[in-house]
């Protein structure tokens, strides 16, 4: 309570190109936050684009307002990026919604690029979340760091979820770092439990979860799988998703004859991660580049060793006496993996539940909500730049992109023109603020991300309107 | 106070610990992890004019292959005596190879010279008994088309030609077959069998055998192939000369762009280099070990 009478209560829109139902690792972290913020009081709505018949408004549980927008995607689940077509809607949105800071989320979201821009346009101030991690040298890194460039030199604040997201972020877009905030995802503690009678016992299980593409390491895997297998005979792998990498694994499986010990569950639901993880004894990473990698600790959450490669922003994630870290080559990983084993037959680990309140300490979304807020704060108490400002930071993007970059700002600031004079700010009507009546409680919250409740249809029936 | 306060507890790059420090504090520390060009390899100009000879060498082998067709042409020398030229020098070249071999300790058998005569003899006797064919395969197309086709297979050769000396898989079957067609085209222009069969014979000694000989001597002794680099220049700046002025300027002016203006461009352009590489970069996987401990200490 004391920290929300510190704070201003703030409008804030999420956009992002992925929401539920889409599943992953943005797209909780927009829903975690969201709900935390909501909680503490500040008014949320979601943006995304419109997923199959999923479209207009919805509400979920705990009053959060989902704007299912009608953008079809193209691409990854991405928008086409057009940037003008959308300015008409997002900015009825931004009115409709009272809107002061826009929120975008992801690089490659196209439509969290677009409403940042348009925000900016209309003078609102506008926050980042960069979650992912970019090279420098190929085409398509070049292409997407000139995209990232010309968003965020006119965002207000950036966040990062690891320290070398943030000097990767920083290196791309040519931000000054201090303009660049590093808020960690977290781990819902209360979904992410332990239960160590659910492994088999007898045997060690070593459990991979992610998706079985080559940037997922699957290659190194299927070197690792083999040695591991005739060296322990009570070691069992059980391996969870899907990707063009799965024949390899199966390949692997079939040479070895180890179908009896390396499981395939195919690609899982998010609700189900956590009973395949309570299996196991042992979480393997193999990811080649990661920026934050919520994946192990939901594992370290829910009482498993974790052994992942040393690579991106893993090393700053746990500290080294929960964390196995390995160099991203097949040996160096099969050592490390065997030291957890033999940890694990001589039972030198750390009891699962000692663990789980670990990083329980270490990460919550509640702290990740009140760090952000802090964010916003910063954010609205910056000066707003005016059309000069921001036309000059663009042209010192480059020496052609610049002047590209210019004249698509001076197009939306003639598109804005155009739109108040057809449809003025006072024409579009407000919407209601809802007041519930019963804050559901974070506990309760992470049921509807699981997918336990038909949220799919309505779920006008579990909110109390006050 | 703030010195106090650093000692207290100096800022970590990890994300698990509360620090007392705001998320947007920038520590001394920041981008330490940058590299800059990172494993780049920086040649000298010396290295870069040695390495362009390559180049320099097959521009020769098409420049000589012209000559000679220049010569034959106005029949200032006969088929014949062309043909008893590039044979003695094959031989002599075969010798040459022999020896190098010899001297890197390969011993060349008997049997292995009864099959590289077997072989050399059935293809002498397979391009004179086709040589009738050869003269008027092509007769029938104009000779623009013939000069055109021929530019553009020379030119293919150039470009497709293999010219890195490490990696023996890939031996510019593409380049040969370029150099073969544009013979063949030459071939029809000379109105005689002797001419077409010198014409294609002299096209497979300059094409394939030259340029292996030329591999192995650079591999064995980096001193005589830049000898025979200058050697070569020279002469084919004499046979073109005496035919062509035009050409022999051309020729002149390409060498030099490759040997000395190029390299001196490459050379400069180094300089700018600038890749760089952090923790963020994408793992790879290599297939050493040795290449992975280099990275993991860097």
């Amino acid at each position: 309570m004391e920290d929300e009478s510190k704070f201003k209560l703030f409008n804030i829109c999420m956009v992002s190109d992925f929401f539920y139902p889409n599943m992953g690792g943005v797209e909780s972290h927009i829903y975690q936050l969201s709900s935390c913020l909501v909680e503490r009081g500040h008014k949320v709505i979601i943006v995304t684009h419109c997923y199959g018949d999923r479209q207009g408004v919805r509400y979920l549980a705990n009053g959060l307002k989902i704007y299912y927008l009608p953008f079809l995607p193209f691409y990854n689940q991405c928008v086409l990026p057009t940037i003008f077509p959308t300015f008409p809607l997002l900015r009825n949105v931004f009115i409709r919604e009272n809107i002061q800071i826009v929120h975008g989320h992801s690089a490659f979201s196209t439509l969290g690029h677009e409403a940042m821009f348009h925000a900016r346009t209309m003078g609102l101030k506008t926050v980042f979340t960069d979650h992912s991690l970019f090279g420098f040298a190929d085409a398509s890194s070049i292409l997407t760091n000139k995209v990232l460039n010309f968003s965020l030199v006119d965002c207000t604040h950036t966040i990062c979820v690891s320290h070398t997201c943030r000097e990767n972020t920083v290196l791309r877009s040519n931000i000054s770092p201090s303009l660049v905030s590093v808020i960690p995802n977290a781990v819902d503690s209360t979904v992410f439990l332990p239960d160590p009678t659910q492994r088999q016992p007898g045997k060690i299980t070593v459990v991979v979860i992610s998706r079985l593409v080559y940037r997922k390491g699957i290659d190194l895997l299927a070197g690792i799988i083999p040695t591991i297998t005739s060296k322990y005979p009570q070691v069992q792998f059980i391996v969870g998703g899907d990707g063009p990498k799965r024949i390899l694994l199966e390949e692997v499986r079939e040479q070895f004859q180890l179908h009896d010990r390396v499981k395939m569950l195919g690609s899982l639901q998010h609700s189900m991660i956590r009973d395949v993880l309570v299996q196991g004894d042992i979480m393997l990473n193999t990811s080649l580049t990661e920026a934050f990698c919520i994946a192990i600790i939901e594992a370290a959450s829910c009482g498993l060793q974790v052994v992942s490669t040393k690579v991106g922003g893993i090393p700053e994630v746990l500290p080294p006496e929960l964390l196995y870290l390995a160099e991203p080559n097949s040996q160096a990983m099969t050592l490390e993996l065997e030291k957890a084993i033999e940890d694990r037959i001589h039972n030198r680990n750390m009891d699962p539940f000692e663990l789980h309140q670990k990083i329980k300490e270490f990460y919550s979304w509640r702290d990740v909500a009140m760090r952000t807020e802090v964010v916003y704060q910063i954010v609205m108490e910056a000066p707003v730049p005016n059309a000069a400002t921001r036309l000059q930071r663009f042209n010192q993007c480059g020496p052609v992109s610049g002047k590209l970059f210019m004249l698509t700002a001076v197009l939306n600031m003639i598109l804005l023109w155009v739109l108040q004079w057809i449809w003025p700010d006072q024409s579009i009507g407000k919407a209601e603020t809802l007041k519930l009546s019963q804050v559901v409680k974070c506990e309760q919250r992470s049921d509807v991300l699981m997918g336990k409740k038909s949220s799919s249809n309505g779920t006008k029936s579990l909110i109390k309107l006050s | 106070m703030r010195v106090k306060l650093a000692q207290a507890s100096a800022w970590q790059k990890v994300l698990y610990k509360k620090q007392k420090y705001p998320d947007n504090y920038v520590d001394q520390s920041f981008l330490d992890e940058l590299r800059k060009n990172h494993g780049v390899q920086t040649y000298s100009y010396k290295t870069l004019v040695n390495a362009s000879t390559v180049i320099t060498q097959q521009l020769s082998s098409v420049a000589i292959f012209i000559a000679m067709h220049l010569y034959m042409k106005d029949h200032s020398v006969s088929a014949q005596t062309l043909w008893l030229i590039m044979s003695t020098l094959s031989v002599i070249g075969y010798i040459a190879n022999f020896i190098l071999n010899n001297s890197a300790g390969q011993r060349l058998s008997f049997t292995l010279f009864v099959k590289h005569l077997k072989t050399s003899l059935l293809f002498q006797g397979c391009s004179a008994a086709l040589s009738p064919v050869l003269v008027s395969l092509t007769e029938t197309i104009s000779t623009d088309t013939i000069y055109t086709m021929t530019t553009s297979m020379l030119l293919a050769n150039l470009l497709l030609f293999n010219y890195d000396t490490s990696h023996d898989a890939v031996p510019g079957a593409m380049s040969f077959s370029a150099a073969i067609f544009s013979s063949v085209c030459l071939a029809s222009r000379l109105h005689t069998p002797w001419h077409a069969f010198t014409t294609v014979t002299s096209a497979f000694e300059l094409f394939a055998l030259w340029p292996s000989l030329r591999k192995n001597i650079k591999e064995k002794y980096p001193m005589i192939h830049q000898c025979v680099t200058v050697v070569i220049v020279l002469l084919c700046m004499a046979c073109l000369g005496s035919k062509t002025l035009v050409g022999a300027v051309i020729y002149c002016a390409l060498v030099l762009l490759i040997t000395f203006a190029c390299t001196a461009l490459f050379h400069f352009l180094q300089s700018l280099k600038n890749n760089i590489s952090g923790p963020w970069d994408e793992a790879v996987i290599h297939s050493s070990s040795v290449l992975m401990a280099e990275h993991s200490t860097s």
